[in-house]
C-alpha cells in the first residue's frame, strides 16, 4: 500500500528520515517495499511572473519573455509555448535547475537571443495531469492561485513528498490503511496516534427512512450494513490537498463525492460505495444472492452476468453492484447527481474472493474485502465521509443511520502470562515493558501478578490464539534483535538421514563417480510426450494423474516415468553441441490408479540414466547399472526384453527373484526421430522404493582362500544366435562346487568360423578351500562343463 | 713368488679386469677362470698338496680369503651392472609427463541437491532426523492442518496446483510438520527437504517446481531463542564464521511468533554491496514458534509443549552461492552448466 508521509504525519508523527523510519518499521513487522521521494529530481525551479511576452524575430514559435522571479531584475526567457502570455503565474527552472530524466537548464542562446532559464510544463516537471487538472494542459503550467514569487514550487506542486510502499502482511488487514500505518508508526517511533475528531454536521431535511429503503436478505454473506444519505449534492473537482492524497496512494481523482469514498476507504480501510439514489430503482436497496443470468454493467463499461449465490446490491429490479468488488454504470455518480447513498458495509471475505476471482476483476475495494474487513468499525469510517462532505461542502448530509448489524460481535478479550510470555519469546522482556507495550498497542490491559487480561483494539481482528499472539505482540516492539541466540537443550535425538535418501546419496555418489551429472526436471509433463514413447494401449505409464489447473498443456499431467524428460533433455545436450552426456534423474513418478490408504495417489521414486557419445553404447550403460545393484546388494541376471521406447535387438532388463529390477536399453529410432534425438542413445530405468526394499547388506567377510587356485580357459565355437549371459550361467552352474568364479572374456568372429557363427573365450577358476585340487578333479569339472555347452548350446571347442 | 704375492696380484688383475666388465658374460666367463673348476684359485687350491704340511693352514685360509675377497669384488660389479642396466631402462621409459590426458567424464551432484545434502549434514548433526513425504498431497495436511483454512487469504499467496477439491500438489515441505507430528510424540526434531509446487510460470526467478526445507523442534519449553541458535548454527555452518541472522517480524498462518530470516550477506560480509543490495542481509528463510492452535490440531498439548519450525527455499541458496542468474538453468539439463558443480 503506498502512503504519502505527509498524510501519515496528520495522524502521527514521523522525527525521522525516511530510511530510517522506514527500517524502524520493517523491525516491527511493518514490511515496507521502498519509497519514491516525490520531485527528488527537480531543483531550483521557482515561481515566476511573466511581465512581457514578444514573439521572437528569427522563429514563427518562439516568445521571448522577461520573467520577474523575485530577484532584482527580471530574466530574459525563450519560450516556446504556444500558451504563455503576460501576467502569467509560472514555475521557472532557473539556470543550474534540475529537471527529470537528469535534464540541466543552462544560460544560453536560442536563435541569438539569450535564454536564462526555462518556463516549465508539467510534463517536464514530471507532475501528472489528473493532479491538476484545470492548470496543465499544452503548453507551459499556468499557477491559479497566488504565490510569492521566487517561491520553491515543489511544495505548490506536492513535490515535496515521500511516498512510502508498505507491505501488509496477511493478518494485518487493519494496516491497509493510514490510520492502521499511522498507529504502527506511533509505535515504532514512540510518538502518539492522534486520530481525528469525527463529528457530523446533519445540514439535511427529514431522515434517512424518507429517502431510503434498505434491506439485507442474505446477512451470511453481509453481516454488516451501514448506510448514509447525502441531499442536493454538489459534485465538483476535489481540494488540492485530497487529489494529493489520492495521487500519493496511487489512486486518480475523480470528483469530490467519489474521492471522498476513496479517500476514507484508504483512511479507515474500509472501502464505500456511493449510489445516485434518484438511479435506485424504487429507491430500495436489497443485499441479496443474484439469481442465474442477471446481468450488471460495471463502472468499467463492461457487462458481467452475475452467477447464482453471488452477493449483489441490487434495487427493486435488478442488480447495480457486484458487493464488495465493483459498483453499477447506471447509479454512479455524475455531474447530475441530486442525492447520493452512501455504502459502508462488511461482505464475506470468501464469497467477495470467489466472485471478484469468477469476474475478473481485482479492485481496491475486493483487495480489502478479501483479506477481511473489520466488522466493528463501518460506522467509524460512514461518520468521516459525512465528515468531509460537509467540510468539503459537497452536499447536506442527511439525519439518521441505517445500520444493520443483527449479530454484533462481542469485545474480544484474551489472557496471558507474563512468564510464559517471556519464555515463549526465549527474551527476559519485563512484565512491565510487556504491559506498556500492549498498551501502546491500544490493547486494554490488566494485569494481575502474573496474569494479564486483555482487551483486545476493535481494530484487530488478527488476535485469534491468545497468549502466543500476545507474545508475538510484545515481542515485535520489544524488538526481535534482543532474541538471543541458544543451542537446542533437551533429550537427545538420534538424527540421521532417512533409509530412501541414503539410497539415493548411494546411487548418486556411485553414479557422479562415474561421470554422470545429475539433472532435474519438473514433475508435471505434456501427456504428448509420454504418449511418444509408443506405449501399448492399457500401459498403466499412459495412466496420468491430470492437474485440474495446470499452467499449460505441457504442464498438465504427473509423471509416470522419467523417460521422456531425460530423453528431451539429451536432445537439448546434442542441440546444444555438446559431445556427450551421460546423465541422471532421481525423482517421483505417480500413478492415479494406485491409491495409498489415504487416497493419494502412490508416488514411486525412480532412476533414470541415459547418456550418448563415443564412450556410451549399450554395455556400458548396462555395466553402470550392475555396479549399482552390486553396491546395493541385489543379485541380478540380465535378459533379452521388450520395450516399446528401446531398440528391439537392444533391450535388456535386469531381473532379481522374480522381480524386474531395471530396464536398459538403446533408445529406438522411431522414438529418437519423435525427441528430435539426433544421435544414438541409451537409457535406463530404476526403482529407488524396490531396490530400499531389495538391498542387502554386506554381511560377515569371507574367509581368505588358503589354498590356491586353479584356472581353465575355453574357446567355444557357436553359433551367432546363442545368448552369452545364460549360456555362462548354466556352464557356472555345471561347473560343480569346485568352480569358484567363471567370467567371459573375449568374443570372435571370423570367416574361418564359418558365417553367423562365433567364438566365445570363457576362463574358470576353480578352488576347494581345504586341499590343493589335483588335474583328476579339475579335468572332471571341465568335462561336465564342455558336455553341457556341446548338448545344451552345440558349442564345440575351438581347432 | 710365494703364495702370498701370488694371491695379491691375482685379485688386482681381476680387480683391475672387472672394472672393464660391460655385461654379464664377460662377468660370468671372469668368474669361471677365477674360481671355475679350472680357475686360477682353484688350481691354486689344488696345489696345496704339494706344500709342506705345516705351511698348509695358512696357504689355505690365504687362499679362502682371496676367494671370498673375489667373490665380493665380482658381487658389487654385478650390482653395478644392474644399477647401469636399470637406469638405462629407466631412462627408455621416460615419458612426456605434461603431455595433456583425455578427461575422465566429469560427474556431479545436482547444485539444489548440493546444498540440500550440506543442509541434511548440518541439521543432522544437530540431531534432526530427515522424513519424506507425499507431493502429491491432501488439500488436509497442505492447508486445514497449517492453519489455512478453505479461501483464507492466506492461500492466494501460494498459488495452487489442484488435482481434486481434496488433493493438491503440495505448495510447501509444511505439511510434514502435521504428518510428523500426527505420528511421533516429542522431543521432534525433523527436516523434511521435497519438491513443492506453485502456479507460477517460470522465469529468472521463479519455478513451478522449487524445493524447500523444513525444520520441526517440538520438546518442553522450545523458545524463539532456541531457533535463532539453531539458525546461526546453520548459517555459520553453511557461510562460514562470522554469518550470523537477523529476524524481522512477519505473518505466518501456522507459527507465531512468525520471524522473517535474514543472513549476513556473505558477498561482503555485512558491509552492504551489489549482491544484498547495500543492506548487508539476505532474505533467506521464514520460521517461528509452531502455532498453538497447529499444535493442537495434531495432537500435541500446547500446554506441555511447544515448537519452532523454519522452511528454506533451496534454490534461491543455490543460486546465491554459486551466483546463478537464470533459475531456468537449473531444470534445463545442459551439461556445460551442470558439468561445473563439484
Amino acid at each position: 500500500m503506498k502512503v504519502p508521509m505527509k498524510w501519515i504525519r496528520e495522524y502521527a508523527d514521523i522525527p525521522a528520515d525516511a530510511e530510517t523510519y522506514m527500517n524502524k518499521m520493517i523491525m516491527i513487522g511493518d514490511g515496507v517495499e521502498g519509497y519514491e521521494a516525490l520531485g527528488a529530481e527537480v531543483e531550483n525551479v521557482v515561481v515566476g511572473r511573466v511581465l512581457t511576452c514578444v514573439d521572437h524575430p528569427d522563429s514563427d514559435h518562439l516568445h521571448i519573455t522577461t520573467v520577474d522571479v523575485g530577484g532584482e531584475a527580471p530574466l530574459q526567457i525563450v519560450c516556446g509555448a504556444p500558451n504563455v502570455a503576460a501576467g502569467q503565474l509560472v514555475p521557472v527552472a532557473l539556470a543550474g535547475a534540475r529537471l527529470p530524466g537528469g535534464v540541466k537548464i543552462k544560460k544560453g542562446k536560442m536563435r541569438g537571443e539569450v535564454s536564462e532559464g526555462m518556463i516549465c510544463s508539467g510534463q517536464e516537471l514530471g507532475v501528472p495531469p489528473e493532479l491538476y487538472p484545470n492548470i496543465w494542459e499544452k503548453g507551459i503550467l499556468v499557477f491559479n492561485e497566488d504565490y510569492p514569487l521566487g517561491a520553491d514550487v515543489k511544495p505548490i506542486l506536492g513535490l515535496d513528498d515521500t511516498v512510502m510502499d508498505f507491505e501488509v502482511l496477511a493478518n494485518r488487514p487493519d494496516c491497509l490503511s493510514v490510520w492502521g500505518i499511522a498507529r504502527e508508526t506511533a509505535v515504532a517511533l514512540g510518538t502518539e496516534f492522534k486520530k481525528p475528531a469525527i463529528t457530523v454536521t446533519e445540514t439535511g431535511k427529514g431522515d434517512i427512512r424518507d429517502y431510503v429503503k434498505v434491506e439485507v436478505e442474505d446477512p451470511d454473506l453481509c453481516p454488516r450494513y451501514v448506510a448514509r444519505v447525502i441531499d442536493n449534492v454538489r459534485v465538483g473537482p476535489s481540494p488540492k490537498w485530497l487529489r494529493e492524497y489520492l495521487f500519493g496512494a496511487g489512486m486518480r481523482s475523480i470528483n469530490n463525492v467519489v474521492d471522498i469514498t476513496n479517500f476514507v476507504m484508504l483512511e479507515t480501510g474500509h472501502p464505500m460505495h456511493a449510489f445516485d439514489l434518484d438511479k435506485v430503482a424504487g429507491r430500495h436497496v436489497i443485499v441479496r444472492r443474484a439469481k442465474a443470468g442477471e446481468t450488471i454493467t460495471t463502472l468499467d463499461g463492461k457487462q458481467h452476468e452475475m452467477q447464482a449465490g453471488q452477493l449483489a446490491i441490487c434495487d427493486a429490479e435488478k442488480p447495480s453492484c457486484v458487493a464488495g468488488v465493483m459498483g453499477g454504470e447506471e447509479s454512479e455518480i455524475t455531474e447530475s447527481t441530486r442525492s447520493v447513498m452512501f455504502e459502508c458495509a462488511v461482505f464475506d471475505y470468501a464469497a467477495t474472493r470467489l466472485t471478484a476471482r469468477a469476474l475478473g476483476i481485482r479492485t481496491e475495494s475486493s483487495g480489502r474485502f478479501e483479506k477481511g474487513v473489520n466488522i466493528r468499525t463501518p460506522l467509524e469510517a460512514m461518520q468521516r465521509a459525512c465528515q468531509l462532505i460537509h467540510e468539503l461542502d459537497a452536499g447536506d448530509v442527511v439525519p439518521g443511520v441505517i445500520d444493520l448489524w443483527p449479530d454484533p460481535v462481542p469485545e474480544q478479550v484474551v489472557t496471558g502470562s507474563c512468564a510464559r510470555i517471556a519464555r515463549r519469546a526465549g527474551v527476559d522482556i519485563p512484565p512491565e515493558d510487556i504491559v506498556r507495550i500492549l498498551e501502546s498497542l491500544h490493547f486494554g490491559v490488566k494485569r494481575e501478578g502474573d496474569l494479564l487480561t486483555c482487551t483486545v483494539p476493535d481494530f484487530r481482528q488478527d488476535i485469534t490464539v491468545g497468549e502466543a499472539d500476545l507474545c508475538e505482540e510484545a515481542l515485535r516492539v520489544y524488538g526481535y534483535d534482543h532474541i538471543p541466540g541458544t543451542p537446542l537443550r533437551g533429550e537427545t535425538t538420534p538424527g540421521g538421514r532417512s533409509a530412501q535418501m541414503r539410497l539415493r546419496d548411494t546411487a548418486s555418489g556411485l553414479l557422479t563417480g562415474l561421470g554422470f551429472c545429475e539433472i532435474m526436471n519438473y514433475s508435471f509433463v505434456s501427456p504428448k510426450s509420454v504418449e511418444k514413447l509408443g506405449l501399448a494401449e492399457g500401459d498403466p505409464r499412459l495412466n496420468m494423474l491430470a492437474i485440474r489447473n495446470p499452467l499449460g498443456e505441457d504442464t498438465s499431467v504427473m509423471r509416470t516415468t522419467l523417460v521422456p524428460d531425460m530423453l528431451k533433455t539429451l536432445a537439448l545436450n546434442i542441440n546444444h553441441g555438446n559431445e556427450t552426456a551421460l546423465l541422471f534423474e532421481a525423482s517421483t513418478v505417480f500413478d492415479p490408479a494406485a491409491r495409498t490408504a489415504e487416497n493419494l495417489p502412490s508416488e514411486t521414486r525412480k532412476l533414470c540414466l541415459g547418456g550418448y557419445g563415443k564412450a556410451v553404447d549399450f554395455f556400458t550403460l548396462r555395466a553402470v547399472c550392475e555396479r549399482l545393484l552390486n553396491a546395493l546388494g541385489v543379485p541380478f541376471t540380465a535378459e533379452r526384453f521388450t520395450e516399446t521406447y528401446l531398440h528391439p535387438g537392444r533391450a535388456a532388463r535386469l531381473v532379481s527373484g522374480n522381480e524386474t529390477v531395471c530396464v536398459i536399453g538403446e533408445v529406438n529410432p522411431d522414438v529418437r526421430d519423435r525427441f528430435e534425438l539426433t544421435a544414438r542413445a541409451c537409457i535406463a530405468e530404476l526403482d529407488l522404493d524396490q531396490l530400499l526394499r531389495m538391498q542387502t547388506p554386506m554381511g560377515t567377510v569371507k574367509p581368505m582362500p588358503r589354498f590356491p587356485a586353479v584356472s581353465r580357459d575355453l574357446s567355444l565355437v557357436m553359433a551367432e544366435t546363442v545368448e552369452a549371459g545364460p549360456m555362462l550361467r548354466d556352464l557356472s552352474a555345471a561347473g560343480g562346487s569346485l568352480l569358484e568364479d567363471a567370467k567371459m572374456f573375449d568374443v570372435y568372429r571370423s570367416p574361418v568360423l564359418g558365417p553367423d557363427r562365433k567364438s566365445v573365450a570363457f576362463s574358470f577358476v576353480f578352488r576347494a578351500p581345504d586341499r590343493t585340487l589335483t588335474e583328476a578333479e579339475i579335468g572332471k569339472a571341465m568335462d561336465k562343463i564342455l558336455k553341457l555347452a556341446e548338448e545344451k548350446y552345440g558349442a564345440v571347442i575351438r581347432g | 713368488m710365494g703364495i702370498k704375492e701370488t694371491l695379491g696380484h691375482l685379485l688386482e688383475t681381476a680387480q683391475q679386469e672387472l672394472e672393464t666388465i660391460r655385461d654379464k658374460q664377460a662377468l660370468e666367463a671372469l668368474r669361471v677362470r677365477i674360481i671355475g673348476k679350472k680357475g686360477e684359485l682353484t688350481a691354486l687350491l689344488r696345489g696345496m698338496g704339494q706344500l709342506l704340511p705345516e705351511e698348509r693352514p695358512a696357504a689355505g685360509q690365504m687362499i679362502n680369503e682371496a676367494r671370498e675377497k673375489f667373490t665380493a669384488m665380482l658381487e658389487a660389479r654385478q650390482e653395478a651392472l644392474r644399477m647401469i642396466e636399470r637406469r638405462a631402462a629407466l631412462q627408455k621409459e621416460t615419458i612426456d609427463v605434461t603431455e595433456p590426458v583425455p578427461p575422465l567424464p566429469l560427474g556431479s551432484a545436482h547444485p539444489v541437491n548440493l546444498v540440500m545434502a550440506e543442509m541434511v549434514d548440518c541439521f543432522t548433526g544437530m540431531g534432526f532426523e530427515v522424513v519424506e513425504g507425499p507431493e502429491v498431497e491432501l488439500d488436509h495436511y497442505n492447508f486445514e492442518l497449517m492453519n489455512i483454512p478453505k479461501n483464507h487469504p492466506a492461500r492466494d499467496a501460494q498459488d495452487t496446483f489442484y488435482v481434486d477439491d481434496n488433493i493438491v500438489l503440495r505448495t510447501h515441505t509444511s505439511p510434514m510438520q502435521a504428518r510428523t507430528m500426527l505420528s511421533r510424540k516429542p522431543p521432534i526434531r525433523v527436516i523434511c527437504p521435497g519438491r513443492v509446487f506453485r502456479s507460477d510460470e517460470a522465469d529468472a526467478t521463479h519455478s513451478p517446481v522449487f524445493h524447500q526445507m523444513e525444520g520441526l523442534v517440538v520438546d518442553r519449553d522450545v523458545t524463539m531463542a532456541d531457533l535463532r541458535g539453531t539458525l546461526n548454527a546453520f548459517a555459520e555452518r553453511l557461510y562460514g564464521k562470522g554469518i550470523t541472522t537477523r529476524f524481522r517480524p512477519s505473518f505466518f498462518p501456522f507459527t507465531e511468533p512468525s520471524t522473517e530470516v535474514d543472513l549476513t550477506c556473505a558477498a561482503c560480509h555485512g558491509k552492504g554491496c551489489r549482491v544484498c543490495k547495500g543492506t548487508g542481509w539476505i532474505e533467506v528463510l521464514g520460521g517461528g514458534m509452531v502455532n498453538p492452535h497447529v499444535l493442537e490440531m495434531c495432537g500435541i498439548d500446547p500446554t506441555v509443549y511447544s515448537g519452532f519450525a523454519f522452511g528454506i527455499g533451496l534454490e534461491r541458496i543455490a543460486m546465491q552461492r554459486y551466483g546463478i542468474p537464470d533459475l531456468r538453468l537449473l531444470y534445463e539439463g545442459d551439461v556445460r552448466f551442470l558439468g561445473q558443480f563439484r
